[in-house]
Protein backbone atom coordinates (compact mmCIF):
# COMPACT_ATOMS: atom_id res chain seq x y z
CA UNK A 1 0.00 0.00 0.00
CA UNK A 2 2.50 2.32 0.91
CA UNK A 3 4.37 1.87 -2.86
CA UNK A 4 1.24 3.83 -3.83
CA UNK A 5 0.13 5.96 -1.08
CA UNK A 6 2.65 8.44 -0.98
CA UNK A 7 2.85 9.72 -4.52
CA UNK A 8 -1.09 9.91 -4.30
CA UNK A 9 -1.16 11.18 -1.49
CA UNK A 10 1.03 13.90 -2.92
CA UNK A 11 -0.45 14.20 -6.34
CA UNK A 12 -3.91 14.86 -4.79
CA UNK A 13 -2.48 17.30 -2.31
CA UNK A 14 -1.05 19.48 -4.79
CA UNK A 15 -4.43 20.22 -6.09
CA UNK A 16 -4.82 22.40 -3.03
CA UNK A 17 -2.29 24.74 -3.76
CA UNK A 18 -3.23 24.62 -7.35
CA UNK A 19 -6.05 26.16 -6.28
CA UNK A 20 -4.38 29.00 -5.37
CA UNK A 21 -4.99 30.67 -8.33
CA UNK A 22 -8.51 29.55 -8.54
CA UNK A 23 -9.36 30.13 -4.87
CA UNK A 24 -6.44 32.43 -3.76
CA UNK A 25 -8.74 32.51 -0.43
CA UNK A 26 -10.60 30.41 0.80
CA UNK A 27 -11.67 28.53 -2.26
CA UNK A 28 -7.59 27.08 -1.88
CA UNK A 29 -9.23 25.33 1.27
CA UNK A 30 -11.87 23.35 -0.09
CA UNK A 31 -10.50 21.34 -3.06
CA UNK A 32 -8.61 17.99 -2.49
CA UNK A 33 -7.67 15.93 0.19
CA UNK A 34 -4.94 14.31 0.88
CA UNK A 35 -6.96 11.06 0.65
CA UNK A 36 -4.89 7.47 1.20
CA UNK A 37 -5.31 5.17 -1.61
CA UNK A 38 -6.21 1.60 0.16
CA UNK A 39 -6.26 -0.03 -2.95
CA UNK A 40 -2.49 -1.60 -3.80
CA UNK A 41 -3.79 -2.12 -7.54
CA UNK A 42 -5.21 0.95 -8.31
CA UNK A 43 -3.31 2.72 -10.71
CA UNK A 44 -5.87 5.46 -11.80
CA UNK A 45 -8.00 7.66 -9.88
CA UNK A 46 -10.59 10.26 -10.67
CA UNK A 47 -12.18 12.45 -8.64
CA UNK A 48 -15.38 14.95 -9.14
CA UNK A 49 -15.94 18.07 -7.12
CA UNK A 50 -17.54 21.05 -6.75
CA UNK A 51 -17.54 23.43 -4.57
CA UNK A 52 -20.24 25.93 -3.56
CA UNK A 53 -18.96 29.51 -1.99
CA UNK A 54 -19.99 33.14 -1.76
CA UNK A 55 -17.33 35.94 -2.96
CA UNK A 56 -16.83 39.80 -3.04
CA UNK A 57 -20.08 41.98 -2.54
CA UNK A 58 -23.27 39.84 -3.65
CA UNK A 59 -21.87 37.14 -5.72
CA UNK A 60 -22.07 33.79 -5.11
CA UNK A 61 -20.34 30.39 -6.74
CA UNK A 62 -20.52 27.01 -7.91
CA UNK A 63 -17.36 25.67 -9.48
CA UNK A 64 -17.45 21.91 -10.49
CA UNK A 65 -13.99 20.33 -11.44
CA UNK A 66 -12.72 16.59 -12.82
CA UNK A 67 -9.44 15.13 -12.21
CA UNK A 68 -7.69 12.35 -13.07
CA UNK A 69 -4.33 10.93 -11.25
CA UNK A 70 -2.16 8.73 -13.05
CA UNK A 71 0.61 6.50 -10.76
CA UNK A 72 3.33 5.14 -13.01
CA UNK A 73 5.21 4.18 -10.19
CA UNK A 74 6.37 4.21 -6.18
CA UNK A 75 8.41 7.28 -7.73
CA UNK A 76 6.66 9.13 -10.36
CA UNK A 77 2.62 9.79 -11.02
CA UNK A 78 0.84 12.66 -13.25
CA UNK A 79 -2.18 14.26 -12.92
CA UNK A 80 -4.80 16.46 -14.66
CA UNK A 81 -7.77 18.70 -13.83
CA UNK A 82 -10.39 21.18 -15.59
CA UNK A 83 -12.04 23.34 -13.64
CA UNK A 84 -14.96 25.41 -14.39
CA UNK A 85 -17.00 28.18 -12.28
CA UNK A 86 -20.51 29.77 -12.02
CA UNK A 87 -20.90 33.00 -10.94
CA UNK A 88 -24.07 34.53 -9.83
CA UNK A 89 -24.73 38.13 -8.76
CA UNK A 90 -26.09 41.70 -9.57
CA UNK A 91 -24.36 41.41 -13.06
CA UNK A 92 -25.90 38.33 -13.60
CA UNK A 93 -25.20 34.48 -14.09
CA UNK A 94 -22.37 33.81 -16.34
CA UNK A 95 -20.39 30.28 -16.44
CA UNK A 96 -17.38 28.76 -18.46
CA UNK A 97 -14.95 26.07 -18.69
CA UNK A 98 -11.87 27.55 -16.33
CA UNK A 99 -8.46 25.87 -16.88
CA UNK A 100 -6.72 22.75 -17.43
CA UNK A 101 -3.69 22.11 -14.84
CA UNK A 102 -1.20 19.67 -15.77
CA UNK A 103 1.48 18.10 -12.70
CA UNK A 104 4.16 15.53 -12.19
CA UNK A 105 4.98 14.57 -9.12
CA UNK A 106 8.32 13.23 -7.81
CA UNK A 107 8.98 11.09 -4.44
CA UNK A 108 12.86 10.33 -4.00
CA UNK A 109 13.69 7.57 -1.86
CA UNK A 110 12.74 8.86 1.69
CA UNK A 111 13.89 7.96 5.71
CA UNK A 112 11.04 6.37 7.78
CA UNK A 113 10.89 10.30 9.41
CA UNK A 114 10.56 12.45 7.03
CA UNK A 115 9.10 12.37 3.97
CA UNK A 116 9.55 14.62 0.38
CA UNK A 117 7.99 15.08 -2.64
CA UNK A 118 8.59 17.37 -5.48
CA UNK A 119 5.51 18.54 -7.78
CA UNK A 120 6.15 21.00 -10.71
CA UNK A 121 3.26 21.72 -13.77
CA UNK A 122 1.49 24.19 -15.50
CA UNK A 123 -1.90 25.79 -15.90
CA UNK A 124 -3.33 26.61 -19.09
CA UNK A 125 -6.15 28.57 -19.39
CA UNK A 126 -9.08 28.27 -21.57
CA UNK A 127 -10.44 31.83 -21.87
CA UNK A 128 -9.20 35.37 -21.81
CA UNK A 129 -10.77 36.24 -18.70
CA UNK A 130 -13.25 38.86 -20.90
CA UNK A 131 -16.46 36.70 -20.65
CA UNK A 132 -18.90 39.17 -20.65
CA UNK A 133 -23.03 39.49 -19.92
CA UNK A 134 -24.96 41.15 -22.83
CA UNK A 135 -21.86 42.76 -24.18
CA UNK A 136 -21.20 44.34 -20.99
CA UNK A 137 -17.53 43.52 -19.67
CA UNK A 138 -17.39 41.89 -15.70
CA UNK A 139 -15.05 41.61 -13.69
CA UNK A 140 -12.78 39.19 -12.54
CA UNK A 141 -15.37 37.90 -10.04
CA UNK A 142 -17.33 36.79 -12.86
CA UNK A 143 -14.73 34.88 -14.67
CA UNK A 144 -13.67 31.54 -14.87
CA UNK A 145 -10.14 31.83 -15.94
CA UNK A 146 -7.51 34.77 -15.20
CA UNK A 147 -5.93 34.27 -18.31
CA UNK A 148 -2.94 33.03 -16.95
CA UNK A 149 -0.40 30.51 -17.90
CA UNK A 150 1.42 29.83 -14.72
CA UNK A 151 4.40 27.46 -13.45
CA UNK A 152 3.84 25.83 -10.34
CA UNK A 153 6.35 24.05 -8.18
CA UNK A 154 5.91 22.41 -4.58
CA UNK A 155 7.69 20.59 -1.81
CA UNK A 156 6.14 18.82 0.47
CA UNK A 157 7.28 17.09 3.98
CA UNK A 158 5.37 14.23 6.24
CA UNK A 159 5.87 13.73 9.45
CA UNK A 160 4.34 12.01 11.79
CA UNK A 161 0.83 13.22 11.56
CA UNK A 162 2.13 16.60 10.19
CA UNK A 163 2.02 17.78 6.61
CA UNK A 164 3.79 20.43 5.93
CA UNK A 165 3.53 22.55 2.18
CA UNK A 166 5.56 25.39 0.04
CA UNK A 167 4.45 26.22 -3.60
CA UNK A 168 4.97 28.78 -5.86
CA UNK A 169 2.81 29.41 -8.65
CA UNK A 170 4.34 32.31 -11.23
CA UNK A 171 2.29 33.66 -14.06
CA UNK A 172 4.48 33.09 -16.98
CA UNK A 173 2.56 33.89 -19.58
CA UNK A 174 -0.65 36.60 -19.85
CA UNK A 175 -3.29 36.62 -22.51
CA UNK A 176 -5.87 38.16 -19.83
CA UNK A 177 -7.85 40.92 -22.54
CA UNK A 178 -10.56 41.50 -19.08
CA UNK A 179 -11.72 44.75 -19.99
CA UNK A 180 -13.16 45.95 -17.14
CA UNK A 181 -13.83 49.39 -15.79
CA UNK A 182 -15.77 50.42 -12.80
CA UNK A 183 -16.46 54.06 -13.68
CA UNK A 184 -18.76 52.06 -16.55
CA UNK A 185 -20.20 49.30 -14.56
CA UNK A 186 -22.78 50.99 -12.60
CA UNK A 187 -20.85 49.49 -9.63
CA UNK A 188 -18.20 50.32 -6.85
CA UNK A 189 -17.80 46.85 -5.38
CA UNK A 190 -15.18 45.65 -7.91
CA UNK A 191 -12.00 47.63 -8.88
CA UNK A 192 -11.16 47.95 -11.97
CA UNK A 193 -9.50 44.93 -13.86
CA UNK A 194 -9.09 46.35 -17.46
CA UNK A 195 -6.08 44.29 -18.81
CA UNK A 196 -5.08 42.65 -16.04
CA UNK A 197 -1.76 41.85 -14.83
CA UNK A 198 -1.40 39.58 -12.25
CA UNK A 199 1.88 38.76 -9.68
CA UNK A 200 2.93 35.57 -8.11
CA UNK A 201 1.99 33.59 -5.31
CA UNK A 202 3.78 31.95 -2.29
CA UNK A 203 2.08 28.84 -0.22
CA UNK A 204 2.64 27.47 2.76
CA UNK A 205 0.34 25.28 4.52
CA UNK A 206 0.46 22.85 7.48
CA UNK A 207 -2.13 19.93 7.93
CA UNK A 208 -2.78 17.70 10.84
CA UNK A 209 -4.60 14.34 10.61
CA UNK A 210 -6.85 12.53 12.47
CA UNK A 211 -8.10 9.48 11.58
CA UNK A 212 -10.77 7.12 12.47
CA UNK A 213 -11.77 3.69 11.56
CA UNK A 214 -13.91 5.47 8.80
CA UNK A 215 -13.19 9.32 8.70
CA UNK A 216 -10.44 11.12 8.25
CA UNK A 217 -10.04 14.78 9.79
CA UNK A 218 -7.37 17.11 8.46
CA UNK A 219 -7.66 20.73 9.96
CA UNK A 220 -5.75 23.18 8.11
CA UNK A 221 -4.24 26.17 7.91
CA UNK A 222 -3.07 27.77 4.29
CA UNK A 223 -0.74 30.98 4.34
CA UNK A 224 -0.86 32.61 0.78
CA UNK A 225 1.43 35.77 -0.13
CA UNK A 226 0.52 37.50 -3.15
CA UNK A 227 3.82 39.16 -3.93
CA UNK A 228 3.28 42.20 -5.27
CA UNK A 229 0.85 44.38 -6.52
CA UNK A 230 -1.07 43.55 -9.37
CA UNK A 231 -1.64 45.47 -12.45
CA UNK A 232 -4.43 47.62 -15.10
CA UNK A 233 -4.54 49.79 -17.96
CA UNK A 234 -6.72 52.51 -16.82
CA UNK A 235 -9.27 54.76 -19.52
CA UNK A 236 -6.27 56.81 -20.83
CA UNK A 237 -3.99 53.36 -21.36
CA UNK A 238 -2.01 54.13 -18.68
CA UNK A 239 -0.60 51.14 -16.37
CA UNK A 240 -0.96 51.55 -12.82
CA UNK A 241 -0.49 49.38 -9.54
CA UNK A 242 -3.28 48.26 -7.76
CA UNK A 243 -2.52 49.67 -4.14
CA UNK A 244 -3.40 46.79 -1.23
CA UNK A 245 -3.35 44.31 -3.84
CA UNK A 246 -0.22 42.40 -2.68
CA UNK A 247 -0.05 40.65 0.90
CA UNK A 248 -0.99 38.17 3.05
CA UNK A 249 -4.49 35.75 3.23
CA UNK A 250 -4.67 33.42 5.79
CA UNK A 251 -7.56 30.49 5.50
CA UNK A 252 -8.51 27.68 7.98
CA UNK A 253 -10.11 24.53 6.64
CA UNK A 254 -11.27 21.34 7.63
CA UNK A 255 -11.29 18.53 5.66
CA UNK A 256 -13.33 15.17 5.99
CA UNK A 257 -13.08 12.00 4.19
CA UNK A 258 -15.22 8.92 4.50
CA UNK A 259 -13.91 6.33 3.03
CA UNK A 260 -15.39 3.50 0.46
CA UNK A 261 -13.49 0.61 -0.49
CA UNK A 262 -12.96 1.55 -3.59
CA UNK A 263 -13.87 5.21 -3.17
CA UNK A 264 -14.37 7.81 -1.03
CA UNK A 265 -16.23 11.26 -0.22
CA UNK A 266 -15.51 14.43 0.99
CA UNK A 267 -16.34 17.25 2.54
CA UNK A 268 -14.19 20.42 2.76
CA UNK A 269 -15.39 23.77 4.87
CA UNK A 270 -13.35 26.98 4.64
CA UNK A 271 -12.94 30.83 5.56
CA UNK A 272 -10.53 33.13 5.43
CA UNK A 273 -9.22 34.74 8.40
CA UNK A 274 -6.59 37.03 7.17
CA UNK A 275 -7.42 38.99 3.65
CA UNK A 276 -5.94 41.53 1.55
CA UNK A 277 -6.86 44.98 1.22
CA UNK A 278 -7.95 44.55 -2.20
CA UNK A 279 -8.51 42.08 -4.07
CA UNK A 280 -8.90 42.48 -7.38
CA UNK A 281 -8.29 38.61 -9.40
CA UNK A 282 -11.68 37.82 -7.70
CA UNK A 283 -10.78 34.68 -5.71
CA UNK A 284 -11.97 35.82 -2.68
CA UNK A 285 -14.69 34.03 -0.82
CA UNK A 286 -16.42 34.55 2.48
CA UNK A 287 -16.59 31.00 2.91
CA UNK A 288 -16.83 27.56 0.79
CA UNK A 289 -18.11 24.42 0.84
CA UNK A 290 -16.69 21.97 -1.58
CA UNK A 291 -17.81 18.14 -1.75
CA UNK A 292 -16.09 15.08 -4.12
CA UNK A 293 -16.42 12.25 -5.15
CA UNK A 294 -13.12 9.82 -5.94
CA UNK A 295 -12.56 6.57 -7.35
CA UNK A 296 -9.70 4.44 -7.74
CA UNK A 297 -9.29 1.79 -9.91
CA UNK B 1 -19.70 3.35 -13.61
CA UNK B 2 -16.52 5.35 -13.30
CA UNK B 3 -16.44 6.34 -16.77
CA UNK B 4 -20.38 7.30 -16.74
CA UNK B 5 -19.20 9.72 -14.14
CA UNK B 6 -16.36 11.22 -15.36
CA UNK B 7 -17.79 11.66 -18.84
CA UNK B 8 -20.93 13.46 -16.82
CA UNK B 9 -18.40 15.60 -15.09
CA UNK B 10 -16.63 16.36 -18.10
CA UNK B 11 -19.60 17.45 -20.33
CA UNK B 12 -20.80 19.54 -17.45
CA UNK B 13 -17.50 21.41 -17.43
CA UNK B 14 -18.04 22.63 -21.29
CA UNK B 15 -21.08 24.07 -20.52
CA UNK B 16 -21.23 27.69 -20.69
CA UNK B 17 -23.96 30.34 -20.04
CA UNK B 18 -24.70 33.45 -19.59
CA UNK B 19 -27.62 35.61 -18.35
CA UNK B 20 -28.36 39.23 -17.50
CA UNK B 21 -28.33 40.82 -14.37
CA UNK B 22 -29.82 44.49 -12.11
CA UNK B 23 -26.55 45.86 -13.47
CA UNK B 24 -26.38 44.39 -17.05
CA UNK B 25 -30.16 44.72 -18.20
CA UNK B 26 -29.26 47.83 -20.32
CA UNK B 27 -27.96 47.66 -23.81
CA UNK B 28 -24.11 48.64 -23.77
CA UNK B 29 -23.94 52.65 -25.33
CA UNK B 30 -27.59 52.92 -24.46
CA UNK B 31 -27.28 56.34 -22.59
CA UNK B 32 -30.29 58.75 -23.57
CA UNK B 33 -29.08 61.97 -24.69
CA UNK B 34 -31.81 64.62 -24.34
CA UNK B 35 -33.24 66.71 -26.92
CA UNK B 36 -31.97 69.93 -25.85
CA UNK B 37 -28.67 68.44 -26.21
CA UNK B 38 -26.15 70.89 -28.51
CA UNK B 39 -24.35 69.33 -31.08
CA UNK B 40 -20.45 70.54 -30.64
CA UNK B 41 -18.65 68.68 -32.92
CA UNK B 42 -19.37 65.41 -35.92
CA UNK B 43 -17.67 63.35 -37.81
CA UNK B 44 -18.09 60.47 -40.67
CA UNK B 45 -16.48 57.12 -39.88
CA UNK B 46 -13.80 55.64 -42.44
CA UNK B 47 -13.03 52.12 -42.07
CA UNK B 48 -9.37 50.73 -41.60
CA UNK B 49 -8.33 47.74 -44.20
CA UNK B 50 -10.82 44.82 -44.42
CA UNK B 51 -13.52 46.69 -42.63
CA UNK B 52 -16.95 47.59 -43.28
CA UNK B 53 -18.37 50.77 -41.28
CA UNK B 54 -21.02 53.41 -41.38
CA UNK B 55 -22.61 56.29 -39.27
CA UNK B 56 -21.19 59.15 -38.18
CA UNK B 57 -19.97 60.37 -34.66
CA UNK B 58 -21.30 63.79 -32.81
CA UNK B 59 -19.87 65.44 -29.70
CA UNK B 60 -23.22 66.43 -27.35
CA UNK B 61 -23.22 68.78 -24.94
CA UNK B 62 -26.03 67.65 -22.59
CA UNK B 63 -25.92 70.23 -19.92
CA UNK B 64 -22.81 70.02 -18.25
CA UNK B 65 -21.97 66.62 -19.58
CA UNK B 66 -20.46 65.98 -22.94
CA UNK B 67 -21.27 62.62 -25.05
CA UNK B 68 -20.37 61.01 -27.83
CA UNK B 69 -23.26 59.49 -30.07
CA UNK B 70 -22.70 57.20 -33.05
CA UNK B 71 -25.29 57.60 -35.08
CA UNK B 72 -26.55 55.55 -38.12
CA UNK B 73 -23.57 53.33 -37.04
CA UNK B 74 -22.88 50.07 -38.13
CA UNK B 75 -19.48 48.12 -38.21
CA UNK B 76 -18.04 44.80 -38.73
CA UNK B 77 -17.91 42.12 -35.89
CA UNK B 78 -14.54 42.20 -34.14
CA UNK B 79 -13.84 40.30 -30.73
CA UNK B 80 -13.34 43.05 -28.56
CA UNK B 81 -14.65 46.62 -29.62
CA UNK B 82 -14.35 49.98 -27.74
CA UNK B 83 -14.78 53.27 -28.26
CA UNK B 84 -11.30 56.00 -28.10
CA UNK B 85 -11.63 59.25 -28.12
CA UNK B 86 -8.21 59.79 -29.53
CA UNK B 87 -5.29 62.62 -29.84
CA UNK B 88 -4.44 61.20 -33.39
CA UNK B 89 -6.06 58.82 -35.83
CA UNK B 90 -4.23 55.74 -34.15
CA UNK B 91 -4.58 54.48 -30.44
CA UNK B 92 -1.74 55.59 -29.13
CA UNK B 93 -3.08 58.30 -26.89
CA UNK B 94 -6.71 57.96 -25.86
CA UNK B 95 -9.39 57.96 -23.86
CA UNK B 96 -11.32 54.63 -23.55
CA UNK B 97 -14.88 55.00 -22.80
CA UNK B 98 -15.76 51.40 -22.90
CA UNK B 99 -16.98 48.69 -24.84
CA UNK B 100 -18.94 49.32 -27.97
CA UNK B 101 -22.44 48.00 -27.85
CA UNK B 102 -25.09 46.61 -31.21
CA UNK B 103 -27.56 49.00 -31.80
CA UNK B 104 -27.05 51.84 -34.58
CA UNK B 105 -27.82 54.56 -32.02
CA UNK B 106 -25.34 54.61 -29.49
CA UNK B 107 -23.68 57.40 -27.08
CA UNK B 108 -21.04 57.24 -24.24
CA UNK B 109 -20.53 59.56 -21.22
CA UNK B 110 -17.15 61.48 -21.65
CA UNK B 111 -15.59 62.06 -18.69
CA UNK B 112 -15.21 65.57 -17.13
CA UNK B 113 -11.90 67.96 -18.39
CA UNK B 114 -11.32 66.38 -21.54
CA UNK B 115 -10.02 69.06 -24.35
CA UNK B 116 -11.63 68.59 -27.59
CA UNK B 117 -8.77 70.47 -29.41
CA UNK B 118 -6.63 67.28 -28.43
CA UNK B 119 -8.88 64.35 -28.43
CA UNK B 120 -10.47 65.36 -32.06
CA UNK B 121 -10.59 61.36 -33.15
CA UNK B 122 -13.48 58.95 -32.53
CA UNK B 123 -11.50 55.53 -32.50
CA UNK B 124 -13.52 52.13 -32.79
CA UNK B 125 -9.95 49.57 -31.52
CA UNK B 126 -10.45 46.53 -31.25
CA UNK B 127 -8.62 45.96 -27.34
CA UNK B 128 -8.12 42.56 -27.07
CA UNK B 129 -5.71 42.27 -30.49
CA UNK B 130 -4.86 46.48 -30.67
CA UNK B 131 -6.34 46.15 -34.11
CA UNK B 132 -7.86 49.46 -35.50
CA UNK B 133 -11.63 49.19 -37.22
CA UNK B 134 -12.86 52.83 -37.60
CA UNK B 135 -11.90 56.38 -37.29
CA UNK B 136 -14.33 59.45 -37.22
Amino acid sequence: MKKYFIPLIFSTFFFQFLQAQGCSDAGICSIGTLQENPDKAAKNQIEVSTILGAGESDTQYFSPSVTYTRNFNERWDAAAKITSSFASGSFGQRGSIGDAYLLVNYKPANGKIFKWSYTAGAKIPFNRANLKINNHPLPLDYQSSLGTFDFLTAANLSYKKFDLNAALQIPVFNINANSYFAEYSGTADFPTTNLFERKPDMLFRTIYTITTKKITFKPNLLFIYHLGEDTYENIYGRRLSIAGSQGLTVNGNLISTYNLKAASIELSLATPFVVRDIRPDGLTRKYTVGISYKTRF
Amino acid sequence: MKYILFSLAVSFLMISCESEGELTKTEVGSTPVLSESVLQYSGVFTPTSGIDVTGKAGIYLDGEQYKVSLEGFSISRGPDLKVYLSTSPNPNEFINLGALGNGMSQTYVIPKGVDFNTYKYVLINCQQYNHLFAIA
